[in-house]
This record gives structure tokens, sequence and C-alpha cells, in this order.
């Protein structure tokens, strides 16, 4: 079953349109990844499906139902369903690691005790191995540590769908490789549904189920990661061509 | 008749800077050839100075170029336009003076969206507000607490202090005209009723402006530009709530407190120059003081000094949460805060003058 479906897609900012009348479809319980050169709106169509950027043009369903940017309710919905990984962590730099993964339990749950809630953060930070490092503030972590508590809020209330803006960025291979395997993890064990943009051809090959590949402002391949061998389009051969050459998984 | 300039074994740019200063000596008119045959290394600066020779200096002619100079120049051959680097826009529509009319009516229009949009911000405000003190929900525990530590204690002294600089200066300044006509005995009058309804307000808003309405914008403009507005949105918080509320409330239950020991810090500051110039006591200049101005005055200047208060908060926020994603931008909404608080301030202090007088 697919939990996302777009159709006609437009998005951009202001007037500028990056991707225009794109459709593909994100189906549950798997890792798709979106792909593309640097500015081909990676980044922007994931900020559109996370309820940050309206769309240009076209739309979207979220488990079914239609997004609705002009509608709070529309967007209420949606954001209770998903977390986000942001590139830099986005944690709040005035709340130590456990506040921040606190944070959304505290503010939807305010009638929680909080030793729940502290069992809940508990949980959440052991599942990324940050839990020795709860009371530490983000000024005080380092970069791979910021995305993993980043990915501990993210999950903490359970969501369907979990986005990821270039979990791998920056990061040495060691870290990005713990990143990868937390996602099959969540997978695996949770059934959860990820949608990782990404151009880390590496973490591509060793996490992707399905791939969305964008270029020139539109979508050039969307389908299974184990049919981009057979496909017959150059520039989908030419940017995946690297990944037989360094995988080394 | 023909010339030849022998090129050096290393082209770069330092040797072709003198090769072209000697084109230039050249004394002889006629064609000039440049013999590359012993040019073994060069780089990008080399390719780019055959590009020249064929563009700009008809006369001179390169000869004998080494295959791997001549390899390398293939993989040049796409040189940019003349206008290249500046982007060629599109060709301006219509006369000059229309031109000038729609330039000058965008920046109109333009300047309406800002203005709805901050209204729309201040109506979001009180709704949040409003739901906030109904349901205590969307707000960080505490952080109204931070709020008014910041907001009060941290700029009660630099308050105070200028205000009874103010209430010195306004004391000694006025002093030589009341002497004039032997009215030294008003000057209480004066400090009270300026202090009060006037100069209080309007320091404290200032002051407010600069330190608080700064610091606001700064945080929420790093905050923007660092994603993590976009994280407490997609945590399904309303950033314009959990983060403006607690500020919001912070400054109308911090202001009357600044407000009265602005006043206190004022009127003591005339106190002591009526003291020292006229020799008026203390408890005299009190007594004529609560002749003239009342609880009224001290109510307006309150009631002023909370609207500059959310002024100055707001249009901080407004700043601060409408920040691209560029780390510059910080610095440039951080001024643009300063500047509208002031303005707005002035505004509002114009428009309670004809409310009230």
């Amino acid at each position: 079953m697919d939990i996302i479906t777009a159709h006609d897609l437009s998005v951009g900012y202001g007037r500028t349109e990056i991707l225009g009348n794109v459709a593909f479809a994100i189906p549950e319980g798997r890792i798709t990844t979106v792909v593309g050169v640097s500015g081909s709106g990676k980044s922007t169509l994931l900020k559109t499906l996370a309820g940050l950027l309206p769309p240009l043009g076209g739309g979207f369903e979220f488990a079914g139902r239609p997004v609705d940017y002009r509608s709070e309710a529309s967007l209420a919905y949606l954001y209770a369903k998903i977390g986000v990984l942001y590139q830099d962590g986005a944690l709040l730099n005035g709340l130590s690691l456990y506040e921040n993964v606190a944070l959304p339990v505290r503010m939807h749950y305010p009638e929680l005790p909080e030793g729940v809630v502290r069992d809940m953060v508990h949980a959440g930070l052991a599942q990324v191995e940050l839990a020795d490092s709860a009371g530490k503030y983000p000024a005080e972590l380092s970069g791979g540590m910021r995305k993993r508590g980043a990915l501990a809020r993210a999950l903490v209330l359970n969501p369907h769908v979990v986005f990821c803006d270039e979990p791998s960025s920056g990061l040495d291979p060691i870290t990005s490789r713990l990143l990868d395997d937390l996602l099959l993890r969540l997978k695996a064990g949770f059934k959860m549904t990820l949608v990782v943009v990404t151009h880390e051809l590496r973490s591509i090959a060793r996490v992707a189920d399905r791939v969305l590949l964008l270029n020139d402002g539109g979508l050039r391949f969307a389908g299974e990661y184990a049919d981009l061998a057979a496909s017959g389009d150059d520039f989908v051969r030419t940017f995946f061509l690297r990944t037989n050459d360094h995988d080394d998984t | 008749m023909s010339e030849t300039i022998l090129l050096p074994k290393i082209l770069r740019a330092a040797e072709i800077v003198r090769v072209l200063s000697e084109i230039d000596r050249r004394t002889v008119d006629g064609p000039l050839a440049l013999d590359f045959r012993d040019v073994e290394e060069f780089d990008s600066s080399t390719l780019a100075f055959l590009g020249h020779l064929a563009d700009r200096l008809p006369g001179v002619t390169a000869v004998n170029i080494p295959e791997a100079l001549a390899r390398a120049g293939e993989g040049f051959a796409r040189r940019p336009d003349p206008q290249w680097p500046e982007r060629p826009g599109p060709a301006p529509a219509g006369s000059r003076r229309d031109r000038f009319l729609q330039a000058l009516a965008d920046r109109f229009v333009n300047r309406w969206r800002v203005l709805g949009r901050f209204m729309a911000l201040l109506g979001d405000e009180v709704y949040h507000i409003g739901r906030y003190l109904k349901t205590r929900r969307g707000v960080y525990p505490g952080e109204t607490w931070n709020q008014m530590f910041f907001m009060g204690y941290r700029s009660f002294p630099i308050v105070c202090m200028l205000l009874f600089l103010v209430g010195v200066t306004i004391s000694i300044t006025s002093a030589e005209q009341l002497r004039l006509f032997g009215a030294e005995s008003f000057i209480a009058d004066l400090v009270g009723y300026a202090m009060l309804r006037e100069l209080v307000p309007l320091m404290t808003g200032v002051i407010l402006a600069g330190k608080v309405g700064a610091a606001v914008t700064a945080e929420l403009a790093s905050m923007t530009v660092l994603e993590e507005v976009d994280a407490l949105r997609t945590m399904g918080l309303t950033p314009e709530k959990f983060l403006m509320v607690p500020r919001l409330i912070a400054i109308t239950l911090v202001v009357p407190l600044l407000v009265a020991m602005a006043d206190a810090s004022g009127i003591f500051g005339g106190m002591v120059v009526a003291r020292v110039m006229f020799n008026i006591l203390p408890r005299a200049f009190l007594d004529q003081m609560v002749n003239t101005v009342d609880w009224t005055d001290f109510a307006w200047g309150l009631i002023k000094t909370v609207v500059f208060g959310w002024a100055v908060v707001v249009g901080a926020g407004f700043k601060g949460l409408s920040v691209g994603r560029s780390a510059e931008e910080v610095g440039r909404a951080t001024t643009e805060s300063v500047v509208l608080s002031v303005t707005l301030i002035i505004v509002i202090d114009c428009i309670f003058a004809f409310v009230i007088y």
C-alpha cells in the first residue's frame, strides 16, 4: 500500500518552480530514497511532503487523505503522522538533548507523568545509542550525535513516516554507516516508512528499496532500486554507475 | 616589417604579464609573432592568453604552438560571452516613465503586503495568547519565567540608570528657563508630568527595542536559519505560539515593574537637581509634584509602555520569523527589527498623544 501519492505535483519557492508536474507513490514500510544532483529539488520536495512548503501546483495524498495546505486540521493530521530529520539536526540549542527529545511528548501529551516521558525519552535515546549523553546540550555534541539525537526526537512519538534530509552529509563513513544501519533497523523492527533525501551513492545502495531520481525539473526514474541496472536511460546509468564502482557493501 | 618574440619555457601568469608589457613597448609597427616552441609548462592563464591574442590583439599571431598546449586549448574552446558574468536580464518593457511607475507601484504593493503580514501576526498572537490562557498548552514550561528574567531583571539596571540621567537632564535644562520667571518650585511639576506621561514610556520603549527586540529577532532568526522553526512546525507545534507567547506574556508582566522603577529613577534624578540647584527639599519636591500629577498619569504611562513592549516583541518576532535561509539575513533582520520597533513606538506614541490630550 502507498502511504504518499503525488499527482502533477510542482514544487518551488515563490514563483520559481524547481520541480514540475511529477507523479509518484511512496510505499508503506519501505525506504524510498530521493536522489539527484545538487539543486535538482530533493530538499524542496521533502519540505513540501513534510507540510512546510505549499506546492505550486498539483498535490499529494497522505494515507489516502489529500493534504490541504490551507487547512490547519489537514496539516495537523500530517504533522501528527510524520517525523523529520533535518540536515543539521535542528535540535533547539537552548534545551538539553533530553529536553529536546522530550519536547514533542510534553507538548502533545502534557498530562503524561514525567516518569513516562522519562522512559520514552530513554528508549528513544537508547535506540540511537545516545542515552549517556542525555544531559548534554546540542553545542556539546558532534555532528553525528546531533543527527542521531534529532532522529530520536523525530521517532519519539512513533510516526508513520520519517523524512530524512541528507542524513549522511558531513559525516565520516563510520558514523554514516551507523545511521544507515539505524534506518534499516527502523524499517525492519517497526515497519516504518522512510523517505531519505541523499546523494550518497553508498548509502543509497545500502538502504534504498525504491528510488526517485530527480533531474532537470522532473522525475527521471521512479522504481525499485533493483531495477536501476536495467534502465536504458543514460543519465540514470551514469548517475548510478559509481554505485557499482564504489560499492563495498 | 615582421618581428618575433620567443616565449620562455615556463609561461604562466607572471611571464604573460612580462610578454604583454613587451608587446606594449614594441616600437616597430607591423605584424608580431609569438613563438611558443619552447613553452613546456603552462596553465589556464596560458590558454586564456591564447584566446586573448585571437580576440584582442589582431596584429599578433601565435606560432609553433606545442601539441600538448594545443590539446589543452581544445578543452578551453568554450569561451564566455563578452557580457559574462553579468546576468542577462529581460529586456526592459515600456518607456522609462512607465518602468518608474511600475517599480513605484510594486514597492507600494510590497509594503502593503508586509503590513498585512505584520497585522496578521499581531492578530495570531492575540488569538494564541487567548488560547494559551485558556488551555495552558503549546508553550514550553518555564519559558515565560526565563523571558521575564531576561526582559525584566536584565533590563532594569540600564532602564533605571538612563531614566535617572534623563531626569537630571530635563531638570537642568528646564531650570534656567524656570528661574527666569521665578518659577523654580514648578520644577517638580514639570519633571513628574514629563516623566510619568512621556519620557519614561518613550525611553523604556526605545531601550526595550534595542535590548529585547534585537535579542528576540537574533534568536528567532537564527532558529529559522538553522531549521529549528521548521522542526517545531513538523513536531505539530506552532512557532508563532511556542516562541512568541512566552515573550509577550513576559513583556506584559515585566513592563509595569520596569515603568515603576523607571518613574522612580527619573523623579529621583529631578529631585537631586532640585535639591542641589534650588535647594528644594525632597519632601517639598514630592508634595509639589503630587499636586500636579495623579495616578492617571502613571496609568497612561504604564498603558503606553505595555503597548510599546508589545510593538517591540511582535515587530521583533515578525522580523525574526521572516528571514530566509542565509546567515547574513540574521544581522539584517536584527537591524531592521530595531528600526521597525522604534518607528512603531513613535507612531503609537503620536496616536496616544491625540487620544490622551
